[in-house]
Protein backbone atom coordinates (compact mmCIF):
# COMPACT_ATOMS: atom_id res chain seq x y z
CA UNK A 1 0.00 0.00 0.00
CA UNK A 2 1.20 3.51 -0.71
CA UNK A 3 2.40 5.83 2.04
CA UNK A 4 -0.46 8.13 1.10
CA UNK A 5 -3.09 5.46 1.66
CA UNK A 6 -1.40 4.40 4.91
CA UNK A 7 -1.67 7.95 6.17
CA UNK A 8 -5.24 8.38 4.90
CA UNK A 9 -6.30 5.22 6.69
CA UNK A 10 -4.90 6.00 10.12
CA UNK A 11 -4.57 8.75 12.69
CA UNK A 12 -6.14 12.19 12.63
CA UNK A 13 -7.51 13.56 9.35
CA UNK A 14 -4.89 14.29 6.72
CA UNK A 15 -4.72 18.06 6.51
CA UNK A 16 -4.76 19.25 2.89
CA UNK A 17 -4.37 22.81 1.62
CA UNK A 18 -6.79 25.61 0.74
CA UNK A 19 -7.50 27.86 -2.23
CA UNK A 20 -4.76 28.14 -4.83
CA UNK A 21 -6.09 30.40 -7.59
CA UNK A 22 -6.85 33.34 -5.29
CA UNK A 23 -3.38 33.01 -3.73
CA UNK A 24 -1.78 33.15 -7.17
CA UNK A 25 -3.86 36.19 -8.08
CA UNK A 26 -2.64 37.90 -4.92
CA UNK A 27 0.87 37.33 -6.28
CA UNK A 28 0.05 38.92 -9.61
CA UNK A 29 -1.67 36.28 -11.74
CA UNK A 30 -3.96 38.27 -14.03
CA UNK A 31 -7.68 37.49 -13.72
CA UNK A 32 -8.67 35.47 -16.77
CA UNK A 33 -5.16 34.10 -17.30
CA UNK A 34 -4.44 30.36 -17.20
CA UNK A 35 -3.05 29.58 -13.71
CA UNK A 36 -1.30 26.47 -15.11
CA UNK A 37 0.93 28.66 -17.26
CA UNK A 38 2.62 29.87 -14.09
CA UNK A 39 3.93 26.34 -13.50
CA UNK A 40 6.37 27.16 -16.28
CA UNK A 41 6.59 30.93 -16.18
CA UNK A 42 6.58 31.62 -12.42
CA UNK A 43 7.20 28.24 -10.77
CA UNK A 44 8.87 29.88 -7.76
CA UNK A 45 5.63 31.72 -6.94
CA UNK A 46 3.57 28.53 -7.25
CA UNK A 47 6.05 26.80 -4.94
CA UNK A 48 5.81 29.72 -2.51
CA UNK A 49 2.04 29.26 -2.22
CA UNK A 50 2.50 25.54 -1.53
CA UNK A 51 5.16 26.39 1.06
CA UNK A 52 2.81 28.84 2.78
CA UNK A 53 0.30 26.02 3.20
CA UNK A 54 2.95 23.67 4.55
CA UNK A 55 3.98 26.31 7.05
CA UNK A 56 0.34 26.57 8.09
CA UNK A 57 0.18 22.85 8.77
CA UNK A 58 -0.83 21.16 5.49
CA UNK A 59 0.59 17.67 5.06
CA UNK A 60 -0.41 17.47 1.44
CA UNK A 61 -0.73 20.08 -1.30
CA UNK A 62 -2.69 20.00 -4.55
CA UNK A 63 -0.75 20.63 -7.73
CA UNK A 64 -1.61 23.77 -9.69
CA UNK A 65 -3.38 21.74 -12.37
CA UNK A 66 -7.11 22.20 -11.69
CA UNK A 67 -7.52 23.51 -15.24
CA UNK A 68 -4.97 21.11 -16.71
CA UNK A 69 -7.41 19.07 -18.78
CA UNK A 70 -6.72 19.73 -22.46
CA UNK A 71 -10.33 20.77 -23.08
CA UNK A 72 -9.93 23.51 -20.48
CA UNK A 73 -6.43 24.44 -21.61
CA UNK A 74 -7.76 24.78 -25.15
CA UNK A 75 -9.59 27.95 -24.08
CA UNK A 76 -6.16 29.52 -23.68
CA UNK A 77 -4.66 27.88 -26.76
CA UNK A 78 -2.61 25.63 -24.48
CA UNK A 79 -4.09 22.18 -25.16
CA UNK A 80 -0.92 20.89 -26.78
CA UNK A 81 1.05 21.85 -23.66
CA UNK A 82 -1.06 19.63 -21.38
CA UNK A 83 1.77 17.23 -20.49
CA UNK A 84 4.34 19.97 -20.02
CA UNK A 85 2.16 22.15 -17.76
CA UNK A 86 0.95 19.23 -15.63
CA UNK A 87 4.49 17.92 -15.20
CA UNK A 88 5.65 21.38 -14.20
CA UNK A 89 2.79 21.58 -11.69
CA UNK A 90 4.15 18.50 -9.94
CA UNK A 91 7.69 19.86 -9.99
CA UNK A 92 6.54 23.17 -8.45
CA UNK A 93 4.72 21.26 -5.71
CA UNK A 94 7.66 18.91 -5.08
CA UNK A 95 9.95 21.91 -4.69
CA UNK A 96 7.94 22.93 -1.62
CA UNK A 97 9.00 19.64 0.01
CA UNK A 98 5.44 18.70 0.82
CA UNK A 99 5.08 15.26 2.35
CA UNK A 100 2.32 14.45 -0.11
CA UNK A 101 1.85 15.94 -3.55
CA UNK A 102 -1.70 15.43 -4.74
CA UNK A 103 -2.26 15.69 -8.47
CA UNK A 104 -5.29 17.91 -9.00
CA UNK A 105 -7.73 17.14 -11.84
CA UNK A 106 -10.66 19.51 -12.22
CA UNK A 107 -13.63 19.16 -14.57
CA UNK A 108 -13.41 19.82 -18.30
CA UNK A 109 -15.72 22.83 -17.90
CA UNK A 110 -18.03 21.40 -20.55
CA UNK A 111 -21.41 19.75 -20.03
CA UNK A 112 -22.98 16.72 -21.58
CA UNK A 113 -26.16 17.07 -23.69
CA UNK A 114 -28.79 18.42 -23.30
CA UNK A 115 -27.01 21.07 -21.22
CA UNK A 116 -23.95 21.32 -23.46
CA UNK A 117 -22.08 19.55 -26.21
CA UNK A 118 -19.45 17.63 -24.25
CA UNK A 119 -18.10 14.44 -25.81
CA UNK A 120 -17.25 11.60 -23.42
CA UNK A 121 -14.55 10.19 -25.70
CA UNK A 122 -12.77 13.54 -25.90
CA UNK A 123 -13.09 13.99 -22.14
CA UNK A 124 -11.72 10.54 -21.46
CA UNK A 125 -8.70 10.97 -23.72
CA UNK A 126 -7.96 14.28 -22.02
CA UNK A 127 -8.18 12.87 -18.50
CA UNK A 128 -5.82 10.08 -19.55
CA UNK A 129 -3.28 12.58 -20.88
CA UNK A 130 -3.45 14.69 -17.74
CA UNK A 131 -3.35 11.77 -15.31
CA UNK A 132 -0.45 10.15 -17.16
CA UNK A 133 1.56 13.37 -17.05
CA UNK A 134 0.88 13.85 -13.33
CA UNK A 135 1.70 10.22 -12.54
CA UNK A 136 4.92 10.21 -14.56
CA UNK A 137 6.02 13.31 -12.68
CA UNK A 138 5.49 11.39 -9.46
CA UNK A 139 2.32 12.45 -7.65
CA UNK A 140 1.41 10.55 -4.47
CA UNK A 141 -2.29 10.57 -5.31
CA UNK A 142 -4.87 12.06 -7.63
CA UNK A 143 -7.74 14.25 -6.51
CA UNK A 144 -10.59 14.53 -9.00
CA UNK A 145 -12.40 17.51 -7.61
CA UNK A 146 -15.18 20.06 -8.07
CA UNK A 147 -16.99 17.59 -10.32
CA UNK A 148 -20.63 18.57 -10.80
CA UNK A 149 -21.58 15.57 -12.92
CA UNK A 150 -21.19 12.05 -11.54
CA UNK A 151 -20.66 10.76 -15.07
CA UNK A 152 -17.63 12.99 -15.50
CA UNK A 153 -16.21 11.99 -12.11
CA UNK A 154 -16.57 8.29 -12.96
CA UNK A 155 -15.01 8.83 -16.34
CA UNK A 156 -12.04 10.66 -14.80
CA UNK A 157 -11.68 7.91 -12.21
CA UNK A 158 -11.64 5.21 -14.86
CA UNK A 159 -9.15 7.20 -16.93
CA UNK A 160 -6.82 7.72 -13.95
CA UNK A 161 -7.01 4.05 -13.01
CA UNK A 162 -6.27 2.91 -16.54
CA UNK A 163 -3.11 4.98 -17.01
CA UNK A 164 -1.78 4.87 -13.42
CA UNK A 165 -3.26 1.87 -11.59
CA UNK A 166 -0.90 2.25 -8.62
CA UNK A 167 -1.78 5.86 -7.79
CA UNK A 168 -4.52 6.31 -5.13
CA UNK A 169 -7.52 8.37 -6.22
CA UNK A 170 -9.69 10.74 -4.20
CA UNK A 171 -12.87 11.84 -5.97
CA UNK A 172 -14.88 14.86 -4.83
CA UNK A 173 -18.10 16.20 -6.23
CA UNK A 174 -19.44 19.66 -5.60
CA UNK A 175 -22.89 19.82 -4.04
CA UNK A 176 -25.47 22.48 -3.42
CA UNK A 177 -27.87 22.36 -0.52
CA UNK A 178 -31.45 22.10 -1.69
CA UNK A 179 -34.54 21.74 0.45
CA UNK A 180 -34.54 18.02 -0.29
CA UNK A 181 -30.88 17.51 0.54
CA UNK A 182 -27.50 17.81 -1.14
CA UNK A 183 -27.32 17.50 -4.93
CA UNK A 184 -24.90 18.41 -7.71
CA UNK A 185 -26.28 20.94 -10.20
CA UNK A 186 -26.88 17.99 -12.52
CA UNK A 187 -29.13 16.41 -9.89
CA UNK A 188 -26.80 13.70 -8.56
CA UNK A 189 -27.75 13.04 -4.91
CA UNK A 190 -25.07 13.02 -2.19
CA UNK A 191 -25.12 9.48 -0.85
CA UNK A 192 -25.92 7.73 -4.12
CA UNK A 193 -23.16 9.49 -6.03
CA UNK A 194 -20.47 8.99 -3.40
CA UNK A 195 -21.41 5.33 -3.08
CA UNK A 196 -21.13 4.98 -6.84
CA UNK A 197 -17.61 6.41 -6.71
CA UNK A 198 -16.65 4.04 -3.87
CA UNK A 199 -18.03 1.15 -5.90
CA UNK A 200 -16.04 2.36 -8.91
CA UNK A 201 -12.88 2.03 -6.86
CA UNK A 202 -12.12 5.51 -5.46
CA UNK A 203 -9.84 5.32 -2.40
CA UNK A 204 -11.58 8.31 -0.84
CA UNK A 205 -14.70 10.22 -1.85
CA UNK A 206 -16.01 13.54 -0.77
CA UNK A 207 -17.17 17.05 -1.42
CA UNK A 208 -15.46 20.35 -2.11
CA UNK A 209 -16.34 23.89 -3.17
CA UNK A 210 -19.79 25.51 -3.60
CA UNK A 211 -20.83 25.43 0.05
CA UNK A 212 -19.35 26.80 3.25
CA UNK A 213 -18.28 24.98 6.38
CA UNK A 214 -21.60 24.93 8.30
CA UNK A 215 -23.41 23.23 5.40
CA UNK A 216 -20.36 21.14 4.62
CA UNK A 217 -20.26 19.83 8.19
CA UNK A 218 -23.88 18.72 7.82
CA UNK A 219 -23.02 17.14 4.48
CA UNK A 220 -20.09 15.26 6.03
CA UNK A 221 -22.30 13.86 8.79
CA UNK A 222 -24.89 12.71 6.29
CA UNK A 223 -22.22 11.16 4.08
CA UNK A 224 -20.57 9.45 7.05
CA UNK A 225 -23.92 7.89 7.94
CA UNK A 226 -24.73 6.69 4.41
CA UNK A 227 -21.46 6.14 2.57
CA UNK A 228 -18.84 3.50 3.32
CA UNK A 229 -15.20 4.38 2.81
CA UNK A 230 -12.87 7.30 3.45
CA UNK A 231 -14.20 10.84 3.20
CA UNK A 232 -12.45 14.01 2.04
CA UNK A 233 -14.06 17.36 2.84
CA UNK A 234 -12.99 20.79 1.54
CA UNK A 235 -15.51 23.65 1.89
CA UNK A 236 -15.32 27.26 0.73
CA UNK A 237 -14.68 30.14 3.10
CA UNK A 238 -18.31 31.17 3.24
CA UNK A 239 -20.12 32.76 0.35
CA UNK A 240 -18.40 34.97 -2.21
CA UNK A 241 -19.51 38.57 -2.08
CA UNK A 242 -18.63 40.99 -4.80
CA UNK A 243 -17.84 44.49 -3.67
CA UNK A 244 -16.25 47.41 -5.47
CA UNK A 245 -12.99 46.44 -3.77
CA UNK A 246 -13.08 42.99 -5.31
CA UNK A 247 -14.35 39.58 -4.35
CA UNK A 248 -14.45 38.70 -0.71
CA UNK A 249 -15.51 35.58 1.13
CA UNK A 250 -17.74 36.00 4.10
CA UNK A 251 -16.11 33.70 6.62
CA UNK A 252 -13.35 34.00 9.21
CA UNK A 253 -10.75 31.25 9.79
CA UNK A 254 -11.89 30.56 13.37
CA UNK A 255 -15.49 29.82 12.33
CA UNK A 256 -14.28 27.62 9.49
CA UNK A 257 -12.02 25.64 11.81
CA UNK A 258 -14.77 25.42 14.42
CA UNK A 259 -17.10 23.76 11.92
CA UNK A 260 -14.54 21.35 10.47
CA UNK A 261 -12.51 20.21 13.48
CA UNK A 262 -15.35 18.15 14.98
CA UNK A 263 -15.43 16.08 11.79
CA UNK A 264 -12.20 14.47 12.96
CA UNK A 265 -14.29 12.63 15.52
CA UNK A 266 -16.46 11.21 12.74
CA UNK A 267 -13.45 9.61 11.12
CA UNK A 268 -13.25 11.92 8.10
CA UNK A 269 -9.99 10.99 6.39
CA UNK A 270 -8.94 14.31 4.86
CA UNK A 271 -9.83 17.95 5.50
CA UNK A 272 -8.91 21.15 3.75
CA UNK A 273 -10.34 24.25 2.16
CA UNK A 274 -11.48 25.42 -1.25
CA UNK A 275 -12.29 28.83 -2.74
CA UNK A 276 -11.57 31.76 -0.46
CA UNK A 277 -9.54 29.80 2.06
CA UNK A 278 -5.90 30.69 2.59
CA UNK A 279 -3.11 29.54 4.93
CA UNK A 280 -4.79 31.34 7.86
CA UNK A 281 -7.76 28.97 7.50
CA UNK A 282 -5.50 25.94 7.39
CA UNK A 283 -3.49 27.19 10.38
CA UNK A 284 -6.70 27.70 12.37
CA UNK A 285 -7.88 24.22 11.45
CA UNK A 286 -4.49 22.69 12.28
CA UNK A 287 -4.58 24.32 15.71
CA UNK A 288 -8.08 23.06 16.39
CA UNK A 289 -7.23 19.54 15.25
CA UNK A 290 -4.24 19.43 17.57
CA UNK A 291 -6.48 20.10 20.54
CA UNK A 292 -9.41 17.98 19.42
CA UNK A 293 -9.98 14.56 20.89
CA UNK B 1 -48.26 26.20 -23.14
CA UNK B 2 -47.13 26.41 -19.55
CA UNK B 3 -46.93 22.64 -19.32
CA UNK B 4 -44.92 22.31 -22.54
CA UNK B 5 -42.23 24.50 -20.99
CA UNK B 6 -42.38 22.79 -17.59
CA UNK B 7 -41.98 19.42 -19.32
CA UNK B 8 -39.20 20.80 -21.49
CA UNK B 9 -40.97 19.72 -24.67
CA UNK B 10 -39.67 22.07 -27.38
CA UNK B 11 -41.63 20.42 -30.20
CA UNK B 12 -44.88 20.75 -28.30
CA UNK B 13 -44.14 24.37 -27.34
CA UNK B 14 -43.37 25.25 -30.96
CA UNK B 15 -46.55 23.55 -32.20
CA UNK B 16 -48.67 25.40 -29.65
CA UNK B 17 -47.06 28.70 -30.61
CA UNK B 18 -47.70 28.02 -34.30
CA UNK B 19 -51.34 27.18 -33.60
CA UNK B 20 -51.69 30.38 -31.59
CA UNK B 21 -50.22 32.52 -34.32
CA UNK B 22 -52.38 30.81 -36.97
CA UNK B 23 -55.58 31.48 -35.02
CA UNK B 24 -54.63 35.09 -34.27
CA UNK B 25 -54.67 34.48 -30.50
CA UNK B 26 -53.70 37.02 -27.87
CA UNK B 27 -49.93 36.81 -28.08
CA UNK B 28 -49.09 38.92 -25.05
CA UNK B 29 -51.41 36.92 -22.83
CA UNK B 30 -50.06 33.66 -24.20
CA UNK B 31 -46.50 34.67 -23.42
CA UNK B 32 -47.20 35.92 -19.92
CA UNK B 33 -49.75 33.37 -18.70
CA UNK B 34 -48.39 30.51 -20.77
CA UNK B 35 -44.76 30.21 -21.77
CA UNK B 36 -43.32 32.72 -19.28
CA UNK B 37 -45.42 31.22 -16.49
CA UNK B 38 -43.94 27.87 -17.47
CA UNK B 39 -40.35 29.08 -17.22
CA UNK B 40 -41.09 30.68 -13.86
CA UNK B 41 -42.47 27.33 -12.67
CA UNK B 42 -39.25 25.70 -13.90
CA UNK B 43 -37.37 28.25 -11.81
CA UNK B 44 -39.47 27.41 -8.76
CA UNK B 45 -38.87 23.69 -9.24
CA UNK B 46 -35.14 24.42 -9.47
CA UNK B 47 -35.29 26.36 -6.22
CA UNK B 48 -37.14 23.48 -4.60
CA UNK B 49 -34.52 20.98 -5.65
CA UNK B 50 -36.94 19.10 -7.91
CA UNK B 51 -35.35 20.29 -11.14
CA UNK B 52 -31.66 20.44 -12.00
CA UNK B 53 -29.59 21.82 -14.83
CA UNK B 54 -30.80 19.40 -17.54
CA UNK B 55 -34.47 20.18 -16.81
CA UNK B 56 -33.72 23.89 -16.61
CA UNK B 57 -32.00 23.84 -20.00
CA UNK B 58 -34.78 21.83 -21.61
CA UNK B 59 -37.41 24.22 -20.22
CA UNK B 60 -35.49 27.16 -21.61
CA UNK B 61 -35.16 25.44 -24.99
CA UNK B 62 -38.93 24.92 -25.10
CA UNK B 63 -39.50 28.56 -24.21
CA UNK B 64 -37.08 29.61 -26.93
CA UNK B 65 -38.76 27.40 -29.53
CA UNK B 66 -42.11 29.06 -28.79
CA UNK B 67 -40.65 32.54 -28.82
CA UNK B 68 -39.00 32.03 -32.19
CA UNK B 69 -42.51 31.63 -33.56
CA UNK B 70 -44.24 34.32 -31.52
CA UNK B 71 -41.73 37.18 -31.40
CA UNK B 72 -41.63 38.01 -35.13
CA UNK B 73 -45.44 38.15 -35.16
CA UNK B 74 -45.53 40.24 -32.02
CA UNK B 75 -43.01 42.66 -33.48
CA UNK B 76 -44.97 42.90 -36.70
CA UNK B 77 -48.12 43.76 -34.76
CA UNK B 78 -46.21 46.47 -32.96
CA UNK B 79 -44.66 47.87 -36.13
CA UNK B 80 -45.66 51.44 -36.70
CA UNK B 81 -45.95 52.00 -32.95
CA UNK B 82 -43.03 53.78 -31.37
CA UNK B 83 -41.42 51.33 -28.93
CA UNK B 84 -41.50 52.15 -25.23
CA UNK B 85 -37.73 52.15 -25.38
CA UNK B 86 -34.77 50.52 -27.05
CA UNK B 87 -32.83 47.98 -25.03
CA UNK B 88 -29.48 46.38 -25.78
CA UNK B 89 -29.28 43.15 -23.81
CA UNK B 90 -26.65 40.51 -23.15
CA UNK B 91 -24.78 38.34 -20.68
CA UNK B 92 -21.35 39.75 -19.90
CA UNK B 93 -18.01 38.48 -21.21
CA UNK B 94 -16.80 35.20 -19.73
CA UNK B 95 -20.30 34.17 -18.74
CA UNK B 96 -22.35 31.75 -20.84
CA UNK B 97 -25.55 31.84 -18.80
CA UNK B 98 -28.34 32.57 -21.19
CA UNK B 99 -31.67 31.57 -19.71
CA UNK B 100 -32.57 34.46 -17.42
CA UNK B 101 -31.23 37.05 -19.82
CA UNK B 102 -33.27 35.62 -22.70
CA UNK B 103 -36.40 35.61 -20.58
CA UNK B 104 -35.85 39.30 -19.83
CA UNK B 105 -35.58 39.91 -23.56
CA UNK B 106 -38.79 38.04 -24.30
CA UNK B 107 -40.75 39.85 -21.61
CA UNK B 108 -39.42 43.26 -22.63
CA UNK B 109 -40.31 42.56 -26.26
CA UNK B 110 -43.74 41.33 -25.28
CA UNK B 111 -44.26 44.54 -23.35
CA UNK B 112 -43.47 46.88 -26.19
CA UNK B 113 -39.73 47.41 -25.95
CA UNK B 114 -37.46 47.10 -28.94
CA UNK B 115 -34.89 44.54 -27.79
CA UNK B 116 -31.48 43.82 -29.29
CA UNK B 117 -30.28 40.60 -27.65
CA UNK B 118 -26.54 40.13 -28.15
CA UNK B 119 -26.54 36.68 -26.53
CA UNK B 120 -24.00 35.58 -23.93
CA UNK B 121 -20.27 36.19 -23.43
CA UNK B 122 -20.64 39.76 -24.74
CA UNK B 123 -17.63 42.09 -24.40
CA UNK B 124 -18.21 45.61 -23.07
CA UNK B 125 -17.26 47.08 -26.44
CA UNK B 126 -20.01 45.13 -28.19
CA UNK B 127 -22.65 46.50 -25.80
CA UNK B 128 -21.44 50.04 -26.44
CA UNK B 129 -21.24 49.67 -30.23
CA UNK B 130 -24.76 48.21 -30.44
CA UNK B 131 -26.16 50.85 -28.10
CA UNK B 132 -24.72 53.55 -30.33
CA UNK B 133 -25.99 51.89 -33.49
CA UNK B 134 -29.60 51.45 -32.34
CA UNK B 135 -29.74 54.59 -30.17
CA UNK B 136 -30.49 52.51 -27.08
CA UNK B 137 -32.16 53.95 -23.99
CA UNK B 138 -31.12 51.05 -21.79
CA UNK B 139 -28.18 48.68 -21.75
CA UNK B 140 -29.11 45.56 -19.76
CA UNK B 141 -26.40 43.14 -18.62
CA UNK B 142 -26.75 39.80 -16.89
CA UNK B 143 -24.02 38.07 -14.87
CA UNK B 144 -24.47 34.73 -13.15
CA UNK B 145 -21.02 34.35 -11.62
CA UNK B 146 -19.36 36.37 -8.90
CA UNK B 147 -16.28 36.30 -11.10
CA UNK B 148 -18.05 37.92 -14.05
CA UNK B 149 -20.05 40.49 -12.10
CA UNK B 150 -17.13 42.89 -12.33
CA UNK B 151 -17.85 43.23 -16.03
CA UNK B 152 -21.09 44.99 -15.08
CA UNK B 153 -19.04 47.67 -13.37
CA UNK B 154 -16.81 48.00 -16.44
CA UNK B 155 -19.94 48.36 -18.54
CA UNK B 156 -21.29 51.17 -16.37
CA UNK B 157 -17.97 52.98 -16.70
CA UNK B 158 -17.89 52.45 -20.45
CA UNK B 159 -21.45 53.72 -20.85
CA UNK B 160 -20.63 56.79 -18.77
CA UNK B 161 -17.57 57.46 -20.91
CA UNK B 162 -19.22 56.73 -24.25
CA UNK B 163 -20.78 60.15 -24.81
CA UNK B 164 -24.01 58.97 -26.42
CA UNK B 165 -25.30 62.51 -26.36
CA UNK B 166 -28.35 61.42 -24.35
CA UNK B 167 -28.97 59.48 -21.17
CA UNK B 168 -28.37 55.73 -21.41
CA UNK B 169 -29.25 53.72 -18.31
CA UNK B 170 -27.63 50.47 -17.26
CA UNK B 171 -29.81 47.70 -15.90
CA UNK B 172 -28.08 44.74 -14.20
CA UNK B 173 -29.32 41.38 -13.03
CA UNK B 174 -28.37 37.76 -12.40
CA UNK B 175 -28.38 35.49 -9.37
CA UNK B 176 -25.36 36.90 -7.48
CA UNK B 177 -26.27 40.55 -8.12
CA UNK B 178 -28.03 42.70 -5.55
CA UNK B 179 -29.53 46.15 -5.37
CA UNK B 180 -26.58 47.17 -3.19
CA UNK B 181 -24.12 46.01 -5.84
CA UNK B 182 -26.01 47.91 -8.53
CA UNK B 183 -26.02 51.07 -6.41
CA UNK B 184 -22.28 50.70 -5.74
CA UNK B 185 -21.46 50.57 -9.43
CA UNK B 186 -24.02 53.16 -10.54
CA UNK B 187 -26.57 50.92 -12.19
CA UNK B 188 -30.15 49.84 -11.54
CA UNK B 189 -30.97 46.33 -10.39
CA UNK B 190 -33.76 44.01 -11.44
CA UNK B 191 -34.13 40.96 -9.22
CA UNK B 192 -35.95 38.86 -11.80
CA UNK B 193 -37.27 38.95 -15.34
CA UNK B 194 -40.75 40.19 -14.44
CA UNK B 195 -39.30 42.98 -12.36
CA UNK B 196 -37.01 43.91 -15.24
CA UNK B 197 -40.01 45.07 -17.26
CA UNK B 198 -41.29 47.33 -14.48
CA UNK B 199 -37.81 48.65 -13.73
CA UNK B 200 -37.14 49.36 -17.41
CA UNK B 201 -40.42 51.27 -17.64
CA UNK B 202 -39.58 53.29 -14.54
CA UNK B 203 -36.14 54.16 -15.93
CA UNK B 204 -37.71 55.79 -18.97
CA UNK B 205 -40.29 57.77 -17.11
Amino acid sequence: MSAFLDRLGSGPPLLLDGGLGTMLMARGLAPGAAPELWNRERPELVTAVHAAYLAAGSEGVHTNSFGGHPVRLAAFGLADRCEELNRAAVEAARASRARFVVGDLGPTGEYLPPVGHGDLDVWRAGFERQARALAEAGVDAFHLETMSDLREARLALAAARSVAPGVPVMASLTFERKRRGFFTIMGDPLAGSLRALVDAGADAVGANCSIASPDMADLAREARRLVPGRLAIQPNAGQPEMTVDGMRYSQEPAAFAGDLAPLAGLGVAALGGCCGTDPAFIAALAARLRFSP
Amino acid sequence: MREAVVQGDADQARALAEALVATDGNLLLAVEAGFAAGIRRVGDLWEAGEYFLPELVQGAEAMKAAMEVILPRLQASQAGHEPKGRVVLGTVAGDLHDIGKSLVGVLLSANGFEVHDLGSDVPVGAFIAKAREVRADIVAASALLTTTMTAQRELVRAVAGADFGRPVRVLVGGAPTTAAWATQIGATHAENAMRAVAVAESLLR
